[in-house]
């Protein structure tokens, strides 16, 4: 069987040294040894997982000890992930709770998570891509939710380390074709298996139906309509095959420029306004084109601006806002300074840690998103205006502030179901391109921003500073982040729902795929935006905008007045983006820092009591029903981690207290003899020589 | 009543319980700067003459303590009174900077009565409080010395102290002699497993001891221990200057008119050094805490003054070792004992003489406390609002406990250094009838200054007594005075531990805490621990627990966070929601959770029993509805 292997014996072949640690004893390796060829260490694959290759005897390192302690095992590289199986298992297995979850253990690494891989030649560190001449004695690989695995390969077989080495690199740095994602296996193998929850409520957005139960939602049904003009994707590969605009539009207009240039209707407000987005109209150089371009917009506008529109204030995304290089770079200094190696490394930069954190800018980057939304809900709130959002391809920022902005003003997006919902609107349905933004494919690594990730971690500001008002809590945030490397959900691995509609369909059909394109980008670096509308527009914007000054007053006023009152939190809801009030998501990228942890738990203490009164209320509160209600079945009760009140560290839920990487100041022995009842004799041996010497 | 400026907004009722618990109370030594807005001018004012320029139409009082008071005369013709009461702040301000010593306050008797049934915290100011606590800590090889009864071995020191059984009070007063200010070697806390936490200040290295008296001096720091660690305190640690100066730039910083930019705020925060000072304090209280916990020994901090970094570094040793100090009553006697009985010179320090040697190391102490009780929220039974309060207190000219510079000044001004026999218990005993003075008040009589419904906030909900006292076990104690010199000498600094020749430098080389050692870099920063390197540990620690009641602290930059509650309290953005403290602020968060229980009070509906949960969902507080709703756990996603 596959998910069957055998143990390499490795961990007898070398007497290890005696400042060595691995989970088992020297002197366990050596009475094990004949045992261990009979235990046998699981790998758990997925349905439709394959085996690629191998190597035993590979030494994982513990993290923070300067490559002094590890543990001997077995590395393996499927068509899924890259996993270390230890030798001894059950010292890994205890009850602590490690990181884990239905597909991903502690030791796994999905190929799609891997963000960069060093090998390291004769202590020297470098990158390794393509065709290697030189096979490292140790592999570092730097993972897109900030762990880092680091394996030393000196004492395993010279053609084991070929084969795996090259194997990691290929199917993790390699471009590849979209048909090779494992989803698609996944898919096929596990067909039957997938049981869609039928209570799950989020709202896919993929038939009219979602589309006017979302304009009933939010009365947008006197002005908008849904349309299904696009239906099949006849009109365009870009846009869903549903969606919203101006009830007035006519539907041929959809067509004339392939979607864009219209207006398409994100959300309405209580008062009436509403959010639209647009995709700019493609540059043209020719006179007669610009001139069909020109009267085309004009009517349009002529459409959204004449009542019962409301004004209509229009915020270019792609000029004086962020550029998507600015974010990626921001995001890869920022990152940089979580993708620990070794401790040392640390510790160097622990001392400046405020000014690197500044210097990346990324917090600067989430204060200015926030500040655009805070401005935006302004417009629709304030001044009853509608915003139009314009972006080159209405699919990157377009999302994120428009997902903000009804985060702030809409509570139902502040539900679990209704921010799930938000995401496939604005999201997968919006067109975002998941596969080339996170670099899925390795295709073009210039296509790379995290520009999702930028959206959570706004949120997360959100949910920090107000979190009663959001359903889900953090702990969601950094899962559903960490849900962007997993290849066996197709939420986030297509550029859009045409793309995802075809292939999936395709491979149902078990037709051959065809070699998919990437789809056609055009230059989202491109400085200069689309002067083509602004130009048209210039007069009349104008005369809508106010001036800057005005424009900043306007928003101060707003944002004071509204943090002056007490919060409502099932009504508008903006974030404080004061300096001190933009912080680090330690959750997400904390976690693997053993030295980070706190050890008394923080926050997650005070929830965790939290949670524990909560479940007192709710027994009490049972009591109380089955008194009222003795004929109900009673409830079954779910098992709980937190009833044993353990003490739980600042990296739960990723970790309980991190066996190998809290490493207590004290020596064991003193421990014991202040601790542990059972060690009588041998502590009043230690405490003899102390004190009478 | 002390001297304040305070402001009364309409409908305010005078409460007699709690004179001086409103927000916009302020002392008039708390008033940092003192600012009159009128058009676009803005003009410091620091003397009476500065005002004659113009009416002003708003003024604005900075607190020492963060907070902000803006006054607004322009609504409804108040010119004249502007003035006029302007000119009286100003006024009363700059007497009150002359009068240097402030003439003991003394508070009207309200509240006395519901103060009383709490036990009263000791104000060490007796030797039978010194016995008490001795036996509390079962420091059996320790004594009541009442050598400096009349504050003639220092004023300084409290009137008794611990010392070693065997050492005489004669000889005592002869080692003392060779301590810095007469400061020598006594016991601050005696760890439940043996070892001794001692203070004293740095050796007089002009004196010449003959054999007997560093004999003496040996004895008492070696204190029966074969194992000897002197501890450097002012090693990695900032200089009063360094606190002072740190201090000032975080005020300029929090203040809600800083320059900084937004976007340079992190940088800004990390230039004024205090976070790093609060990081350096946790980290030596933290490395000194192994010390005493991983071996019985005697461990001296030793402080050239004896007054400030060692009742700091003591203070939170205790704190992270002592769960009996981390509660209420305990932390309040903590303080008394190692700040205000040990002489911590309070007056000077904050501010109050106007001499050069200020530096609010007390503040910095409180910031370090409220770093644990943000890491340790189960571990403490005060709350981050206690804290406040007391930051607060330290500027509120109402009691004696803040406002002297020794034992011997307070003494002197509640005249109580004509009966040495007297105990004081405030609220309990009967004071001599006629005798006011006696009744001495403290900074721990709460309700002077706040409500019942305030002194109930500062107790912490979180607080788990599972985690806490009597969970020390019984050991067996090694027996007592070890004959003969002490085995191993160490002198702790830089985060390791370097051996010894001898204790006392008189004999020939000059001691080695005479080479100024401060803030050169440790050896190599690393992960590598304080027990490392020491010990050269064995391998497998394996997840072995930390013992009982031991806390280690983290603090690396990520975990060390600014108290923005305290310090960003003057900041009208950020203002809403974070004091609640005061009286409007209390009954926000009042609101604010009653309306919390109101919504998570489940309606019984057979309804709500139908629906089932995701058990991916991971919850956070306002979906206690959906927990009582539901049935798995929140968490359960990490066992899936």
């Amino acid at each position: 069987m596959l998910g069957k292997g055998v143990v390499g014996g490795g961990g007898g072949t070398k007497a290890p040294k005696p400042s060595f640690v691995s989970y088992v004893r020297p002197e366990e390796i050596h009475t094990n040894e004949k045992e261990v060829t009979e235990k046998e260490v699981t790998l758990h694959l997925l349905p439709g997982e394959q085996l690629l290759c191998e190597a035993s005897t590979v030494l994982k390192y513990v993290q923070e000890d300067s490559c002094q302690h590890g543990v001997y095992g077995r590395l393996v590289c499927t068509d899924f992930k890259i996993a270390f199986l230890g030798d001894d298992e059950s010292a890994l297995d205890n009850d602590e709770t490690q990181f884990k979850n239905k597909v991903i253990g502690e030791n796994d690494i999905t190929l799609h998570c891997v963000d960069q891989i060093y090998g390291v030649f004769d202590e020297k560190k470098k990158t390794l891509f393509g065709q290697l001449k030189k096979y490292p004695e140790k592999l570092i690989i730097h993972c897109k939710d900030l762990r880092v695995f680091q394996f030393c390969l000196r004492y395993t077989k010279e053609e084991e380390v070929k084969r795996i080495v090259s194997g990691i690199i290929h199917h993790t740095q390699a471009p590849k074709l979209l048909k090779r994602l494992f989803l698609f296996s996944y898919a096929t193998a596990a067909q039957n298996n997938t049981v869609t929850d039928p209570k799950n409520h989020t709202v896919m957005f993929d038939t009219l139906k979602d589309w006017c139960w979302e304009l009933e939602r939010t009365k947008g049904n006197m002005k908008y309509k849904a349309v299904s003009v696009n239906e099949g994707y006849k009109v365009c590969e870009r846009l869903p095959a549903y969606f919203v605009v101006p009830t007035p539009l006519p539907e041929e207009n959809v067509q004339r420029f392939q979607g864009h240039g219209i207006p398409i209707w994100c959300w309405s407000c209580h008062n009436g306004s509403a959010l639209l987005k647009m995709s700019a109209l493609p540059k043209e150089q020719d006179d007669g084109i610009l001139q069909i371009q020109k009267s085309f917009l004009d009517g349009i506008y002529k459409t959204i601006h004449r009542p019962p529109y409301e004004v209509v204030k229009t915020e270019d995304l792609s000029s004086n806002f962020l550029s998507l290089q600015e974010i990626q770079t921001a995001y890869s200094k920022f990152k940089q300074l979580f993708l620990i190696d070794n401790s040392t490394e640390f510790w160097d930069t622990d001392i400046k840690w405020f000014s690197l954190l500044e210097s990346s800018s990324w917090l600067d980057i989430i204060r200015r998103c926030l500040k655009k939304a805070i401005e935006i809900t302004e417009c629709m709130e304030a001044q009853n205006m509608n915003v139009l959002l314009l972006e080159e391809n209405a699919s990157d920022l377009c999302c994120l502030i428009s997902s903000l902005v009804q985060l702030m003003m809409d509570p139902h997006c502040r539900t679990r179901i209704g921010f799930q919902s938000l995401i496939q609107k604005e999201w997968v349905m919006g067109g975002h391109c998941f596969l080339d933004r996170c670099n899925h494919l390795r295709q073009n690594d210039k296509e790379e921003v995290p520009v999702f990730l930028l959206f959570l971690d706004c949120v997360w500001q959100l949910v920090h500073q107000h979190p009663p008002a959001f359903e889900f809590t953090e702990t969601y945030l950094t899962v559903l982040s960490d849900s962007l490397y997993i290849p066996i959900f197709s939420t986030f691995f297509f550029n859009s729902p045409h793309q995802k509609d075809t292939n999936m369909h395709q491979r149902q059909l078990s037709l051959p795929l065809t070699q998919s394109k990437s789809s056609p980008k055009r230059g989202f670096f491109r400085e200069e935006t689309d002067h083509l509308i602004k130009n048209l527009l210039g007069k009349r914007i104008s005369k809508l905008i106010n001036s800057s000054d005005e424009l900043q007053d306007n928003f101060r006023e707003f944002y004071d007045s509204w943090h002056s009152k007490s919060t409502d939190y099932h009504g508008l809801l903006l974030p404080h983006i004061e300096g001190p009030e933009i912080k680090v998501w330690a959750q997400r990228y904390l976690r693997w820092i053993p030295e980070a942890q706190i050890l008394g738990g923080g926050q997650v203490a005070t929830m965790s009591k939290l949670l524990e009164m909560m479940e007192e209320v709710q027994s009490l509160q049972e009591k109380i029903d089955e008194r009222h209600h003795s004929q109900q079945a009673p409830q079954a009760e779910g098992p709980c981690l937190l009833r044993n009140s353990a003490r739980l560290s600042s990296l739960f839920p990723f970790a309980l207290l991190q066996r190998h990487s809290s490493k207590p100041v004290l020596p064991t022995s003193g421990w014991k003899a202040l601790g542990d009842e059972d060690d009588l004799a041998k502590r009043e041996d230690e405490f003899v020589d102390l004190g009478d010497v | 009543m002390p001297p304040r400026v305070t402001f009364q907004p309409c409908g305010w009722q005078w409460n007699q319980d709690t004179p001086l618990n409103s927000e916009y109370d302020f002392a008039l030594v708390n008033i940092g700067r003192l600012e009159a807005v009128s058009g676009l001018s803005r003009v410091q004012l620091l003397r009476p003459g500065s005002l004659h320029k113009f009416i002003p139409e708003e003024i604005l009082i900075h607190g020492r303590d963060f907070r902000l008071l803006r006054v607004g005369f322009e609504a409804g013709g108040l010119e004249p009174q502007a003035f006029q009461v302007t000119m009286a702040i100003v006024q009363a301000r700059a007497q009150s900077n002359q009068a240097q010593q402030y003439s003991g306050i003394t508070l009207s008797k309200a509240g006395q009565g519901s103060g009383s049934r709490k036990p009263p915290i000791p104000l060490m100011e007796t030797a039978e409080d010194w016995e008490t606590e001795r036996k509390k800590q079962a420091a059996r090889g320790w004594r009541v010395s009442t050598v400096n009864e009349r504050f003639d071995v220092a004023t300084s020191l409290p009137r008794y102290f611990w010392v070693p059984n065997r050492i005489l009070d004669s000889e005592v007063r002869r080692a003392y002699g060779h301590f810095h200010q007469g400061r020598g070697p006594r016991l601050s806390w005696h760890h439940p497993g043996g070892s001794d936490l001692l203070r004293c200040g740095g050796f007089y290295t002009a004196s010449d001891p003959n054999k007997e008296d560093i004999r003496a001096v040996e004895l008492m720091l070696q204190a029966g221990h074969s194992d000897v660690v002197l501890v450097d305190t002012m090693d990695e640690l900032p200089s009063l200057a360094d606190v002072q100066l740190a201090h000032l730039r975080l005020r300029a910083l929090c203040l809600p008119d800083s320059s900084v930019a937004e976007d340079k705020w992190l940088s800004a925060l990390e230039g004024t050094r205090w976070l790093d000072y609060v990081r350096a304090c946790l980290r030596k209280a933290s490395d000194i805490s192994v010390l005493v916990t991983s071996r019985v020994r005697s461990v001296i901090l030793q402080e050239r003054g004896d007054r400030d970094l060692n009742g700091l570094l003591s203070s939170l040793v205790q704190l992270l070792s002592a769960p009996e100090a981390r509660t209420l009553f305990g932390f309040q006697s903590l303080v008394q004992r190692e700040w205000v009985a040990a002489g911590h010179p309070f007056l000077t320090r904050l501010g109050g003489t106007g001499a050069s040697e200020e530096a609010p190391v007390f503040l910095l102490f409180l910031d370090c406390v409220w770093q644990l009780l943000q890491q340790f929220p189960a571990d403490f039974e005060f709350s981050e609002f206690f804290l406040l309060a007391l930051h607060d207190s330290v500027r509120v000219p109402d009691t004696l406990t803040f406002l002297r510079n020794t034992p011997w000044e307070r003494g002197k001004q509640s005249g109580q250094l004509n009966s040495y026999t007297q105990v004081y218990t405030p609220g309990y005993s009967q004071p001599p009838a006629g005798n006011s003075f006696n009744l001495q008040l403290s900074v721990w009589d709460w309700d002077l200054r706040y409500s019942n419904a305030q002194i109930l906030q500062f107790q912490n909900p979180g607080y788990d007594p599972e985690h806490c006292p009597d969970s020390w076990l019984p050991r067996p104690q090694p027996s007592f005075m070890v004959p003969g010199p002490p085995s191993s000498v160490w002198l702790f600094s830089r985060g390791a531990l370097t051996p010894l020749n001898q204790l006392c430098p008189w004999r020939d080389s000059p001691s080695l805490l005479a080479v100024s050692s401060r803030w050169l870099p440790r050896p190599a920063i690393s992960s590598e621990s304080l027990a490392d390197q020491e010990w050269g540990l064995p391998s497998h620690w394996g997840a072995c627990p930390l013992p009982p009641g031991l806390l280690l602290p983290g603090y690396l930059g990520p975990q060390i966070r600014l108290w923005r509650r305290c310090y960003l309290r003057g900041r009208p953005e950020v203002q809403m929601g974070l004091s609640a403290l005061t009286v409007s602020g209390l009954q926000d968060e009042l609101s604010h959770l009653q309306e919390l229980l109101r919504k998570w009070t489940p309606r019984i509906s057979p309804e709500d029993h139908s629906k089932k949960r995701d058990p991916h969902t991971i919850l956070n507080p306002t979906e206690i509805a959906g927990i009582l709703k539901g049935q798995s756990h929140p968490f359960w996603i990490t066992r899936c």
